[in-house]
């Protein structure tokens, strides 16, 4: 829990994107459609635009702030909302002033820019609200909640993301492939999202997953998937926590990107009942140092079956099987 | 000592962390093999852009002249990058969203100039447990802050004042800086990164160690104080970035001897840095330091 | 100057309103029974100075007798008629149409203002304005009001009313002591103006049987309307304690060749015995209707400007219309679920309760009809207003739709407006288009059917709107027949309002607009809630007419998803869609696992920087069940922008209750649910001030000094 040495206002600071504008060369503009953007998500999906050459979009936003406590209790002046962009993989970091609209200094609006070439993927979009307290200039009393999304790329406005699942054939494609060609399928977690890889020498494997075919077919092929997704969430969860910044005391930092949210899906299952970042500092502490590194294995096998839901496809294939064997006998 | 690769094809490409991390070897890390060029330059993909930024000659030819100068110079460290830094910057041209596209630094540190990051790494002294001295990994394949030539490009790119290199080189000055700095969420805002530069300049600090507390206490009081809005920054405008991409088609090389010129940004407001300035230099004279006020604090203690 | 009937049949009526007989007239005014007889059928005219005369004799002022435009009250004065017990002794308890209503404020005002609507004049293009007025009699006040209306003549029936055992007989009972006990009478008054009144005879067809007679009676005016005067005006009686309504009305067509002041009274009361003689059902306060068999029968009268204010029944205009007073007024339904949102008062007739009520329901049942666009007048407006014996006592309310529904309401406004999107880009902004209903050919008329293209309005909603994501759909009269929800919308579909208008409603311009108003119509059933088969659509069209408004739910539906919905997925481009499916990265951990174990946490914290700088805390720890066996660290850190945060060291840590502190490390007591601590930080270990950053405190399992 968190302790502030000035008075706050506890009351919520919410904010929603109402409006984008993308502009491109040639002063060509384009207002984008509102399903480009989520207010149940928080999310804008600027992929969504028409025109793919856009350099700049402005995002129109409304905040709601405290305002009946803020005038009640009195310890704040000079009050400013302001909006902030900001993409880690980037460190761009846009801050946009809003005005008060209305009577009442409830709702602040205004309007931020976001310049494509400053960002990569996903880019936050947060309100704070700031104000002199006891005579200190430029004190952050009140922030949303949760952040908004900005995706460049994307082109629905959906807070999770897929991983990428690829068909290649291994034995033709990049040579440093090539000696996998006996894998079925493959994660590369080097890049912005993890990929998958599926090898199309194996004649059908794709339409397998896919669950094409016959009953019997697609009983395998969901045990193969879940297969699959056990080796994927394994694989993700190795690179997140092989990968981590750790600080200057020792502390692991939880990674801003994918390998963050794996963590935090998977942490809980490795090291129940703790704190995502406790889990962290354990199971680090365990990989670079202790010796008992050996011994998580197992949990961490755990979390990723539990993750791709084997329990349910084991248990969905083997009543499949006996209900082949009931009509082969009927 | 690892040597300049044998093969140099025309263009910069990318180099994916997986592929990357096959040529990593101990022998690379202790500047007793090479990497294998023809081999590498295999494995690469693609840059989505072929324009005249990523000839790769250009960047070549700034890492020769900087061996040269890491060679000749007393101080090889921070001269080296106070003069790589701009000048990469300058030659490269890149968007930030190129610029976070790890697989280009990767191809940078191995496939360009593996003798570089070599020279420029290598720990002078052995290794605690008595091992040959060794490059850390990340100084190759690694984050923004610590990979080899992201962390000169970055450097660069958040301490220049629009087309102004002139604080980057006194930012690679205090390596400490560097390291600790950008790191930091802080320094995305410009006046802050400015500020911190102009108490180097004006040697309110000198040694690593009060970068750090510095550093520090600018990151602690960030946590309830809005910098941005206290110093408020010229707004983004996109225009003279793009101009300058553009340019660099007939740019000739950067200059070895004056600091180039970086996009006709505008500059970040006078008074937003020195109100910056002023108030970094309370939180200064106010933070502990290690080893400057242990007397004081035992004393008073 | 305004001239009422000619003068004959005025004449003759006035003598048999008075009783008088032509010669009795005669010898008063001092002329032959021929010359009477001659001025009632029209042949003559009396002079000026026989005029007075005739004034006098019938204690008439004398422009009364020029204007011929109300009745003489020299003759019997109003008065209340019981209609005698069935002569086969069957008993009737109370209304049977009342019985179908509890007292619901938001009925009445549905069904009331309903039938303003449907009787709006059509003539201009002005809207119908409806008001209600609550209005709280007390004291002196009461007691005029109550010799008014008779009140001497009612108390027998409704004492022999209320002591039977029945329902109505105990809702009268607990209105006549809330009158005496508490001294108080709630009236509400619900007035239209700009709408046709009352109009017809008093017992033939007409609006004025069909109201105060009839009571089950519907008699519908035009193909528009939505139920004029059907069983919705048995909820005026159901909303009185007392069961009594008090009717002015001013007409807009001349009856009887006038058009103010029409009075009558109407009282529904159970079967009843007083002074030894049977009553059965209503009983109606009027003039005794010369005309009628029986003597005692009474009918509406033209009353005079002191009467109808002495029944609080005068108008504020001459505009055509009908005020309805509804005498000891009461909200049983809002009795359900008070309460709980903080309502002053929790009586039945609480005058604020019932006040916001009414509010409410006219701004949740009209919003439409109540909202304007461009230069269009609405159709409807409303206003509520409350008084303590005709004193203002809650400012008047208009209702504004915007207020109550106001996604729907900009929705409508943008399409009368035509300010309309075909694409929303911004917040607020109102998308149109349209989608089809093939209206089919009426039975045996081939070519009368066609394709018609009803409006489809989106727009984003808010919460005052109520359940998101449903399409509101109405004709032509603009009343919500029904909402529904558009259903498997995809995940982060933002919440929207959709309102659907066809028919008239989907403007003059909309090809086959009245055909489908018909269609529609013939399938609305009586409640008017749903467009489904009825027996007169299969009738009218065929029996598979009603496929065509599943059809045109099927197309709305799809639509709105074409306007709102985000895509499901991605293109399954590669067809590796299902495995993509299954590998989503939301940074939400999975549903708990059995071996999720419950650590102590905190809940509490309050932290002040004292005089030495150092951070001064107190925490509550929530332990849970089988949490009290952990040993948990307090771990303070000064908050930073990024990166770790510096952990400062305790310069002192006390328990403060359920716990004990071994070594910096807290010990739960054995059962213990709840624990504080108290700690104050050592200012050596801090890297910045305190007043500069926030602190973050934190439990640790184990020893928690490592961070």
């Amino acid at each position: 829990m968190r302790a502030y040495p000035y008075p706050r206002p506890s009351g919520p600071v919410t904010m929603r994107v109402t409006a984008v504008r993308l502009s491109g060369p040639d002063e060509a503009r384009e207002d984008l459609d509102t399903k480009g953007y989520s207010v149940v998500e928080q999310v804008v999906a600027l992929g969504r635009a028409e025109r793919s050459d856009w350099e700049t979009a402005r995002l129109k936003l409304s905040a709601t702030v405290p305002a009946r406590e803020m005038e009640t209790k009195g310890h704040w002046s000079e009050v400013t909302v302001v909006a902030v962009l900001a993409e880690k993989a980037t460190n761009a970091r846009t801050v946009a002033r809003l005005e008060p609209e209305g009577p009442a200094n409830r709702e602040w609006t205004g309007s931020i820019m976001l310049v494509r070439p400053d960002h990569l993927d996903r880019a936050t979009l947060s309100v704070h609200v700031v104000a002199t307290v006891d005579g200190v200039p430029g004190r952050i009393i009140a922030s949303s909640e949760r952040d908004w999304m900005v995706d460049v790329t994307a082109d629905v406005p959906l807070r999770d993301r897929q991983l990428d699942v690829v068909t290649v054939s291994f034995a033709r494609a990049a040579e440093w492939l090539r000696p996998f060609r006996d894998a079925p399928w493959m994660v590369d977690t080097s890049g912005r999202m993890p990929t998958v890889r599926l090898n199309t020498d194996f004649d059908g494997l794709t339409a397998l997953v896919q669950g094409a075919g016959t009953k019997v077919e697609s009983l395998v092929g969901e045990m193969l998937l879940s297969q699959l997704c056990t080796d994927v969430w394994t694989a993700v969860f190795h690179t997140a926590i092989g990968d981590l910044e750790i600080e200057d005391d020792g502390t692991p930092l939880l990674p801003p990107d994918w390998r963050g949210e794996v963590l935090r899906e998977m942490l809980p299952d490795v090291v129940p009942g703790r704190s995502v970042e406790d889990a962290l500092r354990e199971v680090h502490a365990r990989r670079t140092g202790d010796g008992t590194w050996a011994e998580l294995q197992p949990r961490i096998h755990y979390a990723a079956t539990r993750r791709a839901e084997v329990p349910k496809a084991l248990g969905e294939t083997v009543r499949g099987i006996e209900r082949l064997d009931q009509e082969a006998t009927a | 000592m690892t040597a300049r690769p044998e093969h140099l094809p025309e263009r910069l490409a990318l180099l994916a962390d997986m592929q990357a991390a096959t040529y990593i070897t101990e022998g690379l890390l202790t500047g007793r093999e090479d990497v294998p060029s023809i081999a590498l330059n295999k494995t690469t993909e693609e840059l989505p852009v072929d324009d005249a930024r990523f000839r790769l000659r250009r960047v070549r030819d700034l890492i020769d002249d900087v061996m040269y100068k890491v060679q000749a110079e007393e101080r090889p460290v921070t001269a080296a990058d106070a003069w790589l830094a701009p000048r990469l910057h300058a030659t490269l041209r890149l968007t930030r969203r190129e610029a976070a596209d790890a697989r280009l630094w990767n191809y940078l540190a191995l496939g360009v100039a593996p003798d570089y990051v070599v020279r420029r790494h290598l720990p002078t002294t052995p290794k605690k447990d008595g091992g040959a001295p060794s490059v850390a990994r990340a100084r190759f394949r690694g984050v923004h802050y610590t990979q080899a030539f992201a962390r000169l490009w970055w450097t660069a790119e958040l301490f220049r004042n629009g087309p102004d290199y002139t604080p980057v080189v006194v930012a690679c000055g205090n390596q400490d800086m560097l390291n600790t700095a950008l790191r930091m969420d802080v320094v995305d805002h410009r006046p802050t990164a400015l500020a911190l530069v102009r108490l180097i300049e004006r040697e309110v600090i000198r040694t690593g160690r009060e970068a750090n507390a510095l550093a520090s206490a600018v990151n602690a009081s960030a946590a309830t104080l809005m910098y941005d809005v206290v110093a408020q920054d010229s707004e983004r405008d996109a225009e003279p970035l793009r101009d300058w991409i553009a340019a660099a088609e007939g740019a000739s090389p950067v200059s070895r001897n004056a600091l180039p010129e970086g996009p006709e940004e505008e500059r970040a407001p006078e008074t937003s840095v020195d109100v910056l300035t002023d108030y970094f230099e309370g939180l200064f004279a106010d933070a502990p330091v290690r080893g400057r006020e242990v007397v004081e604090e035992s004393s008073a203690g | 100057m305004e001239v009422g009937e000619d003068f004959g049949p005025w004449l003759a009526r006035q003598l048999q309103l008075t009783r008088m007989k032509q010669t009795e007239l005669a010898e008063a005014v001092g002329v032959t029974r021929a010359a009477v007889s001659a001025w009632i059928t029209g042949r003559a005219e009396p002079r000026t100075e026989t005029i007075n005369k005739i004034a006098e004799a019938l204690k008439l002022d004398v422009g009364t007798l020029h204007t011929r435009t109300t009745d003489t009250l020299a003759g019997l004065p109003f008065t209340w008629y019981h209609r005698p017990g069935h002569a086969d002794g069957g008993r009737e308890f109370g209304n049977a149409a009342a019985f179908a209503f509890e007292a619901d404020l938001e009925v009445l005002a549905r069904e009331a203002t309903q039938n303003s609507l449907d009787e709006r004049r059509r003539g201009n293009e002005q809207p119908v304005r409806v008001r209600y007025t609550l209005n709280e009699l007390t004291g002196e006040t009461l007691a005029r009001f109550r010799t008014a209306i008779r009140w001497d003549d009612l108390f027998p029936h409704y004492e022999s009313a209320a002591a039977q055992d029945q329902k109505v007989g105990r809702v009268i009972s607990a209105g006549l002591r809330e009158m005496y006990e508490r001294d108080r009478l709630v009236l509400l008054r619900v007035d239209d103006y700009n709408a046709s009144g009352l109009t017809g005879d008093d017992y033939a067809d007409g609006r004025f049987a069909a109201v105060v007679r009839r009571q089950l009676d519907s008699r519908k005016v035009d193909s528009g309307a939505g139920g004029s005067y059907g069983l919705g005006k048995a909820t005026l009686w159901a909303t009185s304690r007392l069961g009594l309504v008090l009717i002015n009305s001013t007409l807009a067509e001349a009856h009887e060749g006038r058009t103010d002041r029409r009075l009558i009274g109407r009282l529904d009361l159970p079967w009843r015995e007083v002074d030894g003689k049977p009553y059965a059902g209503p009983a109606w306060l009027g003039r005794p209707d010369a005309e009628a068999d029986n003597v005692d029968v009474v009918r509406s009268w033209w009353a005079d400007e002191d009467t109808v204010r002495s029944l609080h029944l005068d108008r504020e205009s001459d505009d055509p219309g009908t005020s309805f007073l509804i005498v000891g007024a009461h909200d049983v339904a809002s009795l359900a679920g008070a309460r709980s949102d903080g309502d002053p008062g929790d009586d039945e007739d609480s005058l604020e309760r019932m006040h916001r009520r009414l509010v409410q329901a006219l701004g949740r049942n009209f919003w439409a009809a109540m909202t304007t666009g461009g230069d269009r007048q609405p159709l409807l407006e409303a206003s509520v207003r409350t008084q303590r014996n005709g004193d203002e006592f809650l400012k008047e309310e208009r209702v504004d739709p915007v207020i109550y529904q106001p996604a729907r309401s900009r929705a409508l406004q943008a399409f009368l407006g035509g300010n309309t999107v075909e694409r929303i880009t911004e917040v607020g902004q109102v998308a149109a288009v349209t989608v089809p209903l093939k209206v089919p050919d009426i039975e045996g008329r081939p070519g009368s059917g066609g394709e018609h293209r009803a409006v489809l309005l989106v727009t984003d909603a808010s919460d005052a709107d109520g359940r998101p994501n449903q399409v509101t759909a109405m004709r032509g009269n603009r009343m919500t027949v029904k909402t529904s929800r558009v259903p498997d919308l995809p995940l982060g579909t933002d919440p929207f309002q959709a309102v659907l208008l066809a028919g008239r409603a989907a403007g003059d311009g909309a090809p086959f607009a009245a055909e489908a108003e018909e269609f529609l119509r013939t399938s609305e059933p009586p409640e008017h809630n749903k467009w489904s088969q009825t027996e007169e659509l299969r009738m009218r069209y065929s029996p598979s007419a009603h496929r065509r408004i599943a059809a045109l739910t099927t197309a709305t539906n799809k639509a709105v998803k074409e306007l709102v919905a985000v895509q499901k997925e991605k293109k399954d481009s590669n067809g590796t869609g299902k495995v993509r499916k299954r590998l989503k990265v939301s940074g939400k951990a999975a549903a708990k696992g059995n071996t999720a174990v419950a650590l102590p946490k905190l809940d509490d914290l309050d932290a002040t920087v004292g005089a030495d700088g150092a951070w001064q805390v107190t925490a509550e720890v929530k332990v849970p069940t089988g949490g009290d066996t952990w040993h948990m660290s307090p771990v303070a850190k000064l908050d930073v922008r990024s990166g770790p945060r510096p952990v400062v060291r305790w310069a002192e840590l006390v328990a403060v209750s359920n716990c004990e502190v071994v070594d910096g490390v807290l010990h739960f007591a054995p059962g213990a649910r709840r624990a504080s601590f108290r700690g104050v930080t050592d200012v050596s270990t801090h890297t910045v001030r305190a007043a500069l950053t926030g602190l973050v405190v934190e439990l640790h399992t184990g020893r928690g000094d490592s961070a």
